[in-house]
């Protein structure tokens, strides 16, 4: 109004100026108090809206520290899917790429508890098509705040589509790999299992995991199925089958409580078979805590090898070089050891030569060899061919060996024959492996290797004198001694027998034995070291109730050569190497292994 | 004049437009292919498994085992049927024993056919 009354009254300036400055002030006044007084009048809103930022953000921090403190952060379902879903693992392969082991795509039921509307009705609706889903569990499972539940992992396509017809809403499918062992229980032990969630739980399946080649969930992505590689093992399937037919029909002919057996590349340290018996199914897998009978005995048994031992005896005293093939040792009567008397089995009561000690599988002999290195030198040597520490391989079962915590000239004279030092099996088996294949240890193994590989990784333990020495004992053993049960016509077998007192309430029973067998084919140049063991074998009237490893283990090892030899591409020979034992002939040992006497 | 260029650059314009839309629609469409053939390969790759599978399971020795010795009469070789080629027979003269047989019975002799101007039972043809 005011600038109205100056901009249209131009005329009337000298009456109006006093007008003008009242009004300008007026004007001053006015903008002074809108700028101002709004500041100062409105100081109740500004605290105001502060309070209600302050509110919000208080609310914001709550619900942070909150998120921050819950355990069980609410899951979207494709998150928790992924969580629950089983990861793809590599497919196991033999050694000639058959399959042990490989994965399957089938469907699994889940449900989002929240999305269903009537509970108890999906419940019943669910345990009608799927009648091995227990009602009350799945009610509890959908009661649960829970974005995600399973209610059947691994269904059928005809469940599938009967759940799919129910339509039932928060219930739906999901593509899971399930693990498959066409072969069932064929190499169990060595290929072990896996848990619901496809997860490595025992044997080479564990190792993968261990490996960390396939857990899915760490990273939080999942693998590409494709992107996997196969996985060799060393096993053979078909060799793995011959042995454990034998293995079977044998535990039933001597009524055995348990077998064992392995197969090893002497060169390449690879384990071509290996099964315990009794065994399992890997697609339907024990409770292994709950049933230990069940457990892989060649890993994780430690037992009294009995006179297999006396291999490591020999080989030790004749690499010492305080023995050699044509020493004699007193056998005449038994060793006397403090309140002990050391007695032969098969006594001869006569001085024998080293190669008649190995044949007559003398307790004396071998005691005396061993007395003659030491008790240092006795532990130092096993300790150098593993037996004293545990051994482990790419499996996750081993055993640590019962050593004596006081090691006394009694303990060298008993382990010399193979009492009083318990070992896994394998143990031994690697050492015996090391005694003819010219003298490389090497830790055995369940992948496929070279010989190269092998014997880059080996260490040389005897030299190549004592390891010939070693094949030639085995092979006179096989002609002329305990192992001529396992001497097929055609292969030019070598062998040794183990039979073990067991303890029976702390004392030794000669009614239970253990009884084990190695045999190496061929004895001049060794492929594979064959490894029988029975547990608790009875006598056979046929066999003039004798239960020696002769009859039950060295008998099956020989059915065992004879099947599996053409099955690695060996046939039967009519002729034998003219020169099977070079460094013997050449030392003056001119005798040929099939001519030690035989008594 | 003018005129003409405007309904060239419009015919231009409409014809490039459709021409991208073409170009779209073809990727879109060629990525959907491409997408469903990824799923038909993973599909194809799980049946693949899914049969090697069952393949391994039909092929498990204990049921080849059993199966061949249901229906095969086979042994295992064993030694005494390989023979060293040294070993075998030398081949014996050939000796033609039908030769040797006619002539142990005279049919190598005279013969005593009668003549065909004989006369016999049964009349001549001719």
């Amino acid at each position: 109004m005011t600038e109205k009354s100056m901009t249209s009254s131009p005329a009337v300036k000298g009456a109006a100026a006093k007008n003008i400055n009242f009004s300008w002030n007026k004007l001053r006044t006015l903008a002074h108090d809108l700028v101002r007084a709004r500041l100062d009048k409105s100081g109740g809103r500004i605290r105001l809206l502060m309070l209600g930022l302050f509110v919000a953000y208080a609310g914001i921090a709550a619900k942070l520290a909150l998120l921050g403190l819950s355990h069980d952060p609410p899951l979207t379902l494709k998150v928790a899917a992924d969580q629950a879903v089983s990861g793809a693992r590599p497919d196991l392969l033999d050694r000639n790429g058959e399959i042990l082991a490989t994965d399957v795509k089938t469907m699994s039921v889940f449900a989002e508890p929240r999305r269903i509307i009537d509970k108890d009705e999906a419940v019943e609706l669910i345990t009608a098509v799927l009648p091995d889903v227990d009602a009350k569990e799945l009610r509890d499972r959908l009661g649960s705040k829970k974005g995600f539940v399973w209610v059947k992992r691994q269904v059928t396509a005809k469940e599938q589509q009967e759940i799919f017809h129910l339509g039932l809403p928060g219930v739906g499918f999901l593509p899971e790999n399930k693990r498959v062992y066409p072969n069932g229980p064929l190499g169990a032990h060595v290929i072990g299992f896996v848990d619901k969630d496809n997860v490595g739980i025992a044997g080479m399946e564990k190792y993968l995991d261990n490996q960390s080649l396939t857990d899915p969930h760490v990273a939080g992505f999942s693998v590409d199925p494709a992107n996997l590689k196969p996985v060799r093992l060393s096993l053979d399937l078909k060799v793995t089958h011959a042995l454990r037919d034998e293995l079977v029909s044998g535990m039933a002919r001597f009524r055995a409580k348990a077998a064992a057996g392995a197969i090893i590349d002497v060169n390449t340290g690879e384990i071509v078979a290996l099964e315990s018996l009794p065994d399992f199914d890997p697609n339907d897998p024990p409770d292994m805590t709950k049933d230990p009978t069940r457990i892989n005995r060649v890993n994780v048994g430690v037992y009294e090898m009995g006179s297999t031992f006396k291999a490591l005896s020999i080989a030790m005293a004749l690499d010492s070089g305080k023995v050699n093939l044509a020493s004699r040792v007193d056998a005449r009567d038994s060793l006397r050891y403090g309140r002990f008397t050391i007695h032969d089995f098969h006594a001869t009561h006569r001085v024998l030569t080293v190669p008649e000690v190995f044949t007559h599988s003398s307790n004396i002999g071998a005691a005396r060899m061993a007395l003659m290195v030491g008790v240092e030198g006795h532990q130092a040597f096993l300790r150098k061919m593993g037996q004293l520490d545990r051994l482990r391989t790419e499996l996750p079962e081993s055993a640590e060996p019962l050593v004596p915590k006081h090691w006394s000239e009694l303990n060298t004279v008993t382990i010399a024959f193979g009492q009083g030092l318990n070992v896994a099996p394998i143990q031994a088996l690697m050492a015996v492996a090391a005694l003819v294949n010219g003298g490389n240890l090497m830790t055995p193994t369940f992948l496929k290797r070279s010989e190269e590989q092998a014997l880059a990784a080996s260490r040389r333990v005897v030299s190549a004198q004592t390891s010939e020495s070693m094949r030639y004992l085995m092979r006179a053993n096989a002609t002329h001694g305990s192992a001529d049960k396992a001497n097929i016509p055609g292969y030019y077998v070598g062998g040794k027998t183990g039979t073990a007192d067991k303890i029976v309430h702390g004392h030794y029973s000669s009614d239970r034995v253990l009884t084990t067998f190695m045999a190496i084919v061929p004895a001049d140049k060794p492929k594979y070291l064959f490894m029988v063991l029975y547990d608790d074998p009875q006598s056979l009237p046929e066999d003039g109730g004798y239960h020696t490893a002769a009859y039950n283990a060295g008998r099956v090892t020989g059915r065992l050569i004879e099947r599996v030899e053409p099955l690695v591409g060996v046939a039967p020979a009519q002729e034998f190497p003219t020169q099977p034992f070079p460094l013997l002939a050449r030392l003056g040992f001119g005798f040929d292994a099939d001519k030690v006497s035989k008594e | 004049m003018w005129r003409l260029l405007h309904v060239i650059a419009i015919g231009a314009l409409v014809g490039s437009a459709v021409y991208v839309y073409s170009v779209k629609y073809q990727t879109i469409y060629a990525s959907e292919q491409i997408v469903k053939t990824r799923h038909l390969i993973a599909k194809e790759r799980d049946a693949i498994s899914v049969l090697r599978a069952e393949y391994a399971f039909l092929t498990r020795p204990d049921r080849l085992q059993a199966l061949a010795d249901k229906q095969l009469e086979m042994q295992p070789l064993s030694l005494h049927q390989i023979v060293k080629a040294a070993d075998l027979p030398l081949p014996v003269p050939k000796i033609d024993s039908i030769a040797r047989k006619i002539e142990a019975l005279g049919f190598l002799g005279p013969t005593a056919t009668p003549s065909p101007g004989v006369t016999g039972a049964t009349p001549s043809t001719r």
